[in-house]
């Protein structure tokens, strides 16, 4: 109990840490002249986590990443509420509707679970500019959609795994079978092929349907790394939040590889598990949400689906554990060179 | 005479303000500890709780609630403790809804088949429970444990693209197809609030009439408390317990399969990954708090709405919203207890009155044959 | 606490002197006078309601008197809790035990006092050292559950003599007692007796308070009557008309009724118990309409299951239940119930009430199917109520209404609930179990009568009772069983409490088929 709590916050102060300086190397370099602007307005802005909210290590802290950043560098006034267990729709209208009714605008709405809410608030509410992460349902004047394309990146990290594995058998460790994770899975399948023709692909799913207990299980998601591992796996993917903690602890423990996601997990892994994080999956919430607030503050924003890809570096892969990853980038980079051409079309089922 | 029936009426009320003024204290202290000032938090509470927009989805919640905590009461007054209500709802909705989506029926007839449904799987599923105590012994708690986790993994199993689901365009959700707008209920509007109040909040109230009515009022309902009350008086009576547990079961799972309705067919008229789990433990807290009395539930699912309803500002002051479950937790904690010593009191208070009565009543006889 | 020395004979243990309690707007006790004497068997007589459990739980320290003087050894002494009267050495045996089914004896005795002796060895010791001293045999280490009723029994009063008490309090302990057993708990008494202790013994038993009682009180209607009888010098009937006011009633059937036609025949009835042995070993019997036949036997001797059996509460493995000529062996309780049985049960707060239920709710169970309780599917609550008034005028059950809990009345009031319930809609066959234990003789008398009538008119009765004088009395034939067998047949004109006993415990075969 004590050591997870631990564990969590190193996590959780390390993830803020490493988000913030990714995206320093990354693109949008006019970030410093609107900060001045935005503080005169004294803008608010305003952000609903989904269910899990801050602490969840996946896209809920990095949404928090990227609002924080919006915090520090365009000095803006920001607030963020969870959600409660078991809420409804209705819950998530009064959410989204307070936030808006209270004047913050630019709103940010994280997980596609907030789709029916924002499609009644948003019309409600013309004059405020909404943001939702993971959806492309909602539609409207005001409405940006914030998406990103998982399954790019999940190739590219699965041509590596594939390159990395000397047996020939590698893994795949999703939270919950949701569409989302499904996306990730199919990209990464996809990826391995690609590079290595006759790889065996293990894939397994810490919780089904309804259930969302996969994505915050570590216990769970140990055991069934170590099952992968003792089935001849010698390299794995996790999108299963923080459930793919247990995953770092069974690479380390076997000696074998594992891959992260979302933000690069290398860099807030314990000491003992890093050499065995060979890249980690880039899904930038914190970049969408920072450049979200930032085109909306400069009047910029436009509706309707933005994408994050590799083209734009939305989606990457980590290159920090220079070690392990040596000898797998020139493939990796020429699929990603190739996506961004167009050459290659990522499955995303 | 009067004094005698009203006075445990009475004390339950009076308990029920104790376990609140006491958890209300238990809130403020900790309130107080963590920095903050109890009367404005309380007031931020209120406020916020009497909003137009969360008096609707207080009363849309407390709806919900009040099903669920009744299909465990109707459990409880046989002491019977069906845990599995959750998978029952969960199941149940799942079912009706994929049925409702698959077929467009003319209206009414649409809503009663998708309730229909949803009483039926519920039923069922916490029939298996009440058949397996009957014929193999095995304790409710455990087989209604187990069926939760089975129900989860149909649910998730039928909720796939290749079979009951669908994943909405553009969108990472998936759910069961949209109940067409025959199978909708339309909602109630409320002065003021922008949202509306599900139109099956009147389906609950049916349900605790209905619950009062076959409790208080019907040959079952009178086996089925003679059971709660003392098996063994009640098999000498002549009732049937096993037959009573899997008919008890059965309704309780009725129930449970009814507590997805109102949000179903008013609002979101799919069962999606986003259709709320847990109602069914939360009924538990519920039905002990309204001491599996109708109206006390409905008293109960209206208090803990609220709470959960009125939680939400908290975090936009700062203020953690688990404050909220610990005053959710003071409550129940003491209502069990004060319940307890209320219920030992009002015994004896009736015993020591009956005596006094029959004393002065013979008092008087005698004075008569005196005379 | 172990004190030796005799005390002087004549020294009192106790003075009650003009006790009296009110409760708001009526007199529960008034001007009661009670002198106990050291190291004597003191009974207090009553009716149920005459003031007894009021006055005692007075002197238990758990009411306080609102007029009038407690001494104990010479000192006036005001109790405000039980605690303070077990300070004085005044400790209470309660009608239904208060142990720990899943505790030791050991642990039972010693809990609540754990600061006297310890929980360990040093406890050990005392208990044994007290069961020897006072002939209370049981062993320290073996769990309640296992006990039976006259060693439970034991285990209370060890429990309140571990405590330190030289004065205990026995509310209607023979109660819950076979006979053999109340021999055992009499011998106790005199056993403490004759160490000095001083024993209070409620009953309205008159034949055992005659038997074990050195001096005798009578209260009635909240006041004392008559002070330290002379056991030697009152006979049963005196007592009971100083209890009463009037006549006591006599067991006894005036002219036979029976008839030829066979209300319940039982053919080779078999029950076996889980073990597989025979509880009900061969039962073949046949009652008539209008006969009363009474079924005599030590506890446990099969009396329950075979009453079970016949009510459908339990299976038999072989044999035929012919009602009316109708086999009924296969059918619910329910549909035995409907067809006309009324049952009076052994235990009435397990079988008979739901005791947190209204009288009238009461009232409906067993008969849930049949009017005036229901219509249909309906419960007919102005029904039941009218029928549940009925039934309270007509058996004088003593209440101040129908709509009091059936908790909150004495247990002779709950006995004549149920047997006016069961009596109701005319029955074709009663089985009564017990139907006047723990009930006053003037309810008592009034079940008799109502029994009598309904016989006159055709009933057929099953009567068990550890009552002898009741079973010789009130029935028309007789059998006793033994170990699940019936044993042998005696006939309630010619035969002695004595003989019937004796033909119980299987000591003799006379009668035997």
């Amino acid at each position: 109990m004590r050591r997870g709590l631990k564990t969590t916050l190193v996590m959780l102060t390390g993830a803020a840490l490493t988000l913030s300086a990714g995206a320093c190397g990354g693109k949008k370099a006019t970030t410093g002249g609107d900060s001045g602007e935005g503080a005169k307005k004294t803008v608010k802005v305003g952000l609903a986590y989904d269910i899990g909210g801050r602490g969840d290590k996946s896209f809920n802290d990095a949404a928090f990443a990227g609002l924080d950043r919006v915090k520090q560098n365009l000095n803006l006034e920001i607030k963020d509420i969870e959600a409660t267990k078991n809420e409804t729709d209705n819950d998530k209208i009064q959410r989204l509707d307070l936030l808006a009714k209270s004047g913050y605008n630019p709103v940010i709405a994280v997980g596609f679970a907030y789709a029916g809410a924002l499609g009644k608030v948003a019309p409600k509410h013309p004059n405020t500019k909404f943001g939702i992460v993971d959806d492309g349902s909602v539609e409207g004047p005001n409405v940006t959609n914030l998406l990103f394309a998982e399954e790019q990146g999940s190739y590219l990290v699965g041509a590596a795994a594939a390159q990395k594995s000397e047996s020939g058998k590698i893994g795949f460790i999703g939270g919950v079978d949701t569409p989302l994770i499904k996306k990730f899975e199919a990209g990464y399948v996809a990826g391995a092929k690609k590079a290595k023709p006759d790889i065996k692909i293990d894939v397994k799913y810490i919780s089904r349907g309804t259930d969302f207990s996969g994505f915050t299980d570590p216990a769970k998601g140990k055991t069934i790394a170590q099952g992968q591992y003792d089935g001849g796996a010698d390299v794995i993917y996790h999108a299963a939040g923080l459930s793919g903690l247990g995953l770092f602890q069974a690479a380390a423990a076997e000696k074998k590889f594992a891959i992260g996601v979302d933000s690069d997990q290398y860099q807030n892994a314990e000491a003992d598990q890093k050499p065995y994080i060979i890249t980690s999956m880039l899904k930038r919430v914190d970049t969408a949400v920072y450049n979200f607030v930032e085109d909306t503050n400069k009047g910029t924003v436009k509706a309707g689906p933005v994408i994050f890809d590799l083209k734009n570096q939305g989606i990457d892969y980590s290159k920090a554990n220079t070690e392990a990853i040596a000898g797998l980038q020139a493939k990796m980079d020429e699929y990603k060179q190739e996506i961004i051409d167009g050459k290659i079309t990522v499955p995303t089922k | 005479m009067k004094t005698l029936r009203t006075s445990p009426l009475a004390l339950t009320v009076i308990a029920a303000v104790i376990a609140l003024v006491f958890s209300v204290i238990i809130t403020s202290v900790v309130l107080s500890i963590s920095g903050f000032n109890p009367p404005s938090v309380f007031q931020a509470m209120i406020d916020f709780g009497l909003e137009p927009d969360s008096v609707v989805n207080t009363l849309n919640r407390s709806s919900t609630y009040y099903l669920a905590a009744i299909a465990v009461a109707i459990g409880f007054r046989m002491n019977l403790f069906n845990i599995g209500v959750d998978g029952q709802y969960r199941l149940g909705a799942m079912l009706a809804a994929a049925v409702g989506g698959a077929f467009a029926l003319p209206p009414v007839i649409h809503q009663v088949v998708i309730i229909l449904v949803a009483m039926a799987v519920g039923g069922m599923w916490a029939g298996i429970a009440g058949l397996l105590k009957v014929t193999r012994g095995v304790s409710e708690v455990i087989s209604t444990i187990m069926l939760n986790f089975i129900a989860t993994g149909i649910v998730a199993f039928l909720l796939h693209e290749d079979r009951l689901a669908t994943q909405v365009a553009g969108s990472n959700n998936i759910g069961t197809e949209p109940i067409a707008s025959s199978g909708r209920v339309p909602g109630i509007p409320y002065p003021g609030a922008g949202l509306e109040i599900y139109g099956l909040v009147l389906l609950a109230v049916a349900v605790g009439v209905g619950f009062h009515v076959m409790i208080n009022r019907t040959r079952f309902g009178f086996d089925l408390r003679a059971t709660g009350l003392s098996s063994s008086a009640a098999v000498a009576g002549g009732v049937d317990a096993r037959r009573m547990v899997v008919a008890a079961m059965l309704i309780s799972g009725m129930a449970a399969g009814l507590i997805g309705m109102p949000q179903l067919l008013g609002s979101s008229y799919s069962y999606g990954l986003d259709f709320p789990g847990g109602l069914g433990f939360i009924g538990i807290g519920i039905a002990l708090l309204g001491r599996n009395n109708p109206v006390g539930i409905a008293f109960a699912a209206l208090l803990w709405a609220f709470l959960d309803q009125s939680s939400q500002i908290l975090e936009f002051n700062e203020i953690p919203k688990e404050i909220v479950a610990i005053t959710q937790a003071a409550v129940l904690l003491s209502v069990v207890v004060v319940y307890e010593i209320v219920r030992r009191l009002g015994l004896r208070w009736q015993q020591q009155a009956v005596a006094a009565e029959l004393a002065a009543g013979s008092a008087k006889r005698s004075k008569e044959v005196a005379a | 606490m172990s004190t030796t020395e005799r005390p002087k004979v004549a020294e009192p243990a106790f003075e009650l002197h003009g006790i009296t309690k009110r409760f708001p707007g009526v007199v529960a006790n008034h001007d009661i006078d009670l002198r106990v004497t050291v190291g004597t068997v003191h009974a207090v007589v009553g009716e149920n309601g005459a003031g007894k459990s009021t006055l005692m739980k007075i002197l238990y320290g758990m009411l306080r008197p609102d007029e009038g003087t407690i001494r104990v050894g010479g000192e006036r002494v005001a109790f405000g809790s039980p605690a303070d009267a077990i300070a004085r050495g005044i400790g209470m045996v309660h009608q239904h035990f208060m142990l720990a089914d899943n505790l030791t004896v050991l642990e039972n005795v010693v809990l609540g006092a754990e600061k006297l002796h310890g929980i360990g060895g040093k406890a050990r010791r005392r208990i044994e050292e007290l069961a020897k001293k006072y002939g209370l045999q049981v062993e320290p280490g073996r769990l309640v559950e296992d006990l039976g009723v006259g060693d439970r029994q034991r285990v209370e009063i060890l429990k309140v003599l571990y405590r330190g008490a030289r004065i205990l309090i026995l509310d209607e302990p023979t109660a819950v007692l076979v006979p053999q057993e109340v021999e055992e708990l009499f011998e106790n008494l005199r056993e403490l007796k004759r160490e000095g202790l001083t024993v209070i013994f409620i009953s309205h038993k008159l034949d055992e308070v005659l038997s074990v009682a050195d001096e005798i009180s009578v209260i009635r209607r909240g006041t004392t009557v008559s002070k330290c009888l002379d056991p030697g010098e009152v006979t049963a009937r005196e007592l009971a008309q100083l209890m009463v006011g009037s006549e006591l009633p006599v067991p006894e059937l005036r002219e036979s009724t029976v008839t030829d036609r066979p209300a319940l025949k039982l053919t080779s009835l078999t029950v076996r118990d889980e073990s597989g042995r025979a509880v009900v070993d061969d039962v073949s019997l046949t009652i008539h309409h209008g006969e009363i036949l009474g079924i005599a036997g030590v506890e446990g001797n099969g009396q329950a299951e075979l009453v079970e059996a016949v009510m459908g509460m339990r299976s038999p493995d072989s044999g035929s239940i012919v009602l009316d000529g109708q086999d009924i062996g296969a059918w619910p309780t329910r549909r035995r119930r409907e067809s006309g049985i009324g049952f009076i049960p052994e235990d009435r707060h397990r079988h008979g009430l739901l005791l947190e239920s209204s009288l009238w709710e009461n009232r409906i169970l067993g008969h849930q199917t049949e009017r005036p309780n229901a219509k249909g599917f309906w419960i007919d609550r102005s029904g039941a109520r009218a029928d549940t008034r009925r039934i309270v005028d007509e058996y004088d059950v003593r209440t101040p209404g129908i709509d009091v809990s059936a908790a909150s009345l004495s247990g002779g009031n709950q006995q004549k609930l149920i047997v006016g319930r069961e009596m109701s809609g005319k029955p074709k066959l009663l089985i009564a179990s017990h139907p006047t234990r723990g009930v006053d003789v003037g309810a008592q008398a009034a079940i008799w009568d109502h029994l009598r009538r309904a016989r006159a008119e055709g009933l057929a009765v099953l009567l068990i009772s550890a009552d002898l004088d009741e079973l010789i009395g009130m029935s028309d034939s007789l059998r006793v069983i033994l170990r699940g067998r019936l044993v042998a047949e005696a006939d309630p004109a010619a035969v002695t409490p004595e003989q019937l006993g004796s033909a119980m415990t299987g000591a003799s075969s006379e009668g035997e088929r």
